[in-house]
């Protein structure tokens, strides 16, 4: 069994207030259980991880100390800024274990989640944390063994830096994340009379951006649950949001679809986005079809969903 | 022996950091600085220098990929990881090999060399086009062409020895390199690719490019691909890389491990050299 838990659905920046009650304001975080095995994964430290720190003292601490291990999915600040508040990051007895991908660049992992604890940005200094941290910096990966039958597959999606989609699968279960990530397209000039154009940049980039596209719908294939990207509608994203790293919800819809996932999670709204209007969007994206037995919902702060 | 290993030696610490090509050097800085690059020009101007090419290709496969997803072609690279993240990795590794760097070869002329390269890259992928190549592969024959020759760059002047004497006994040049060198440009070039962590078809090609069919079974006919073409950009004197006088004993099999008429490589001259001007004329050299 994989206990999942949304402890934040926003992209970009936290919105709380009276529009965001009902979906939530903070950013990204999503908890894993394995209570078999007695696992713990949170798949990103946006805001939201600050409530996930409170029910973790208030519920795991008092059985023992606090062992976790955090997947980043790339290192934008929406996706990191709750780490200085992750409460058991300071106790003593805590072991926590970073992931993620780092785009090129000489400093690691350690210093690019641990920039934000700076003097200067925050009153606590990264090298003050007292439990016990481990960074690992993440790339593709087709298997990756997390031990007690716990399997991560990851693979490069579509963001201006380096993000990574997660497949964990647990006896049978299987659950996948893609955000931030926006369809693979050709970036290379396809005018034929563009002076720049080149015929085979042209070609290439095409099959390029279609393989790299069929390659995530495998990814996707047959998960129990998928977590994508769905900030922007169609509408929206061909209006000046194209090559931001985020995908239309039809998109993620369509490609989940032909991926034979079985619940589809619309994750990371728009800041902009209120209750009232996702509940409308409910109403035109989520309607289940006879043919097509997959669940699509937008994801909800404190929803949780077992597999 | 110890004079060998000395040897070894400055050849390996050479390839630790080898430098970019200083023709392509100022033309990356300028288009990587701009913020609205676009992927065209990003994909020719790093496509247009070898070490950069195989640079950015390794950096690419070691920090990104693993090992079972080797990306080989810089177009795929751009499309994958987004311009910007190709943009700062050429940047960062024009500017990280050129600095301090201003090694001039008195046997290559780096320009020269420049040509020669590029001229075996173009002229590979047409040949690969010729012998009916899907569109994806082609450009694997474009870098292996492009590359196949940078294991003459570490080489220091006492090289200039080594084709001096080449072309006058117009012996085969890498024979002439174990002779006085005690190691060969096909040596050197499977350091770099093992180095640089380059696929195995583009290590074959490296290596093997003088004796395709020493190259793996499956790679032969790429290797066979871009040794045709070295003969053809040798012979009809297109750049330097140190062999005026390439094997014709060679060009039958090559041809045979191709499938192709010398006639159909002749007809491409054109091509080729108009695809170098252009290059020349995106470089502005």
């Amino acid at each position: 069994m994989i206990k999942v838990k949304f402890w934040g659905v926003r992209g970009s920046i936290p919105c709380p207030g009276p529009k965001t009650m009902k979906y939530g304001g903070n950013t990204a975080c999503i908890e894993l259980r394995f209570p078999e095995v007695n696992r713990h994964i949170i798949i990103d430290a946006g805001s939201g991880i600050r409530e996930l720190a409170n029910y973790m003292l208030a519920n795991d601490l008092p059985k023992g100390p606090i062992a976790t291990e955090i997947y980043l999915s790339h290192t934008h600040w929406d996706h990191i800024m709750g780490f200085p508040f992750f409460v058991p990051a300071y106790i003593p007895s805590t072991s926590i274990k970073v992931f993620g991908p780092v785009t090129y660049e000489d400093e690691p992992l350690e210093a690019v989640v641990g920039g934000q604890m700076k003097y200067r940005y925050f009153p606590v200094n990264m090298g003050e944390l007292a439990g016990k941290i481990e960074y690992r910096r993440l790339k593709e990966d087709p298997f990756i063994d997390l031990g007690d039958g716990i399997t991560l597959t990851t693979a490069i999606i579509n963001h201006p830096i380096t993000a990574l989609g997660y497949r964990f699968t647990f006896r049978g279960a299987v659950f996948c994340t893609a955000y931030d990530t926006e369809p693979f397209r050709n970036l290379f000039v396809t005018d034929l009379n563009d002076p720049a154009y080149d015929e085979l940049m042209a070609l290439e980039g095409e099959e390029a951006a279609r393989e790299q596209n069929q390659v995530l719908e495998g990814f996707f294939k047959g998960a129990d649950l998928l977590v994508h990207d769905a900030q922007y509608t169609r509408e929206e994203y061909f209006k000046g949001k194209v090559g931001w790293g985020h995908s239309p919800i039809e998109d993620a819809i369509a490609t989940a679809r032909s991926a034979g996932v079985k619940r589809l999670a619309l994750f990371h709204h728009d800041p902009e986005r209120s209750d009232d209007q996702l509940d409308a969007m409910t109403k035109i994206y989520c309607a289940s079809r006879d043919t097509d037995p997959m669940q699509i919902f937008f994801a909800r702060e404190g929803q949780e969903i077992i597999l | 022996m110890s004079e060998r290993k000395t040897k070894l030696d400055k050849i390996r610490a050479f390839v630790d950091k080898m430098p970019s090509l200083s023709t392509t050097v100022s033309k990356v800085l300028e288009i990587c600085s701009r913020t609205d690059t676009s992927p065209n020009d990003l994909n020719k101007v790093i496509s247009l220098d070898p070490v950069l090419t195989g640079q950015v290709l390794k950096l690419i496969n070691s920090a990104y990929y693993s090992l079972i997803n080797k990306v080989t072609s810089l177009t795929r690279a751009i499309i994958m990881l987004g311009l910007n993240t190709v943009k700062n990795l050429a940047l960062s590794t024009a500017v990280i090999r050129s600095v301090g760097q201003a090694k001039k070869s008195k046997a290559l002329p780096i320009k020269e060399f420049w040509a020669h390269s590029i001229g075996v890259g173009v002229m590979a992928k047409l040949l690969a086009a010729e012998r009916g190549m899907p569109l994806a592969e082609r450009e694997e024959y474009f870098v292996a062409g492009l590359l196949h020759d940078l294991g003459k760059i570490p080489f220091g002047d006492e090289y200039t020895e080594v084709l001096t004497l080449a072309a006058n006994t117009q012996e085969p040049l890498a024979q002439m390199e174990h002779r006085l060198m005690e190691i060969d440009h096909e040596e050197v070039g499977q350091m770099i690719a093992s180095k640089w962590k380059l696929n195995a078809v583009i290590t074959d090609a490296i290596c093997h490019h003088h004796a395709p069919l020493l190259a793996a079974p499956e790679n032969q006919a790429l290797v066979a691909t871009v040794a045709l073409a070295d003969f053809y950009i040798c012979l009809f004197d297109i750049g330097f890389a140190g062999n005026r006088f390439p094997d014709e004993e060679q060009l039958a099999p090559m041809l045979e491990l191709c499938a192709l008429e010398w006639g159909a490589v002749i007809n491409l001259s054109e091509a080729v050299d108009e695809e170098i001007k252009k290059a020349e004329i995106f470089l502005q050299i």
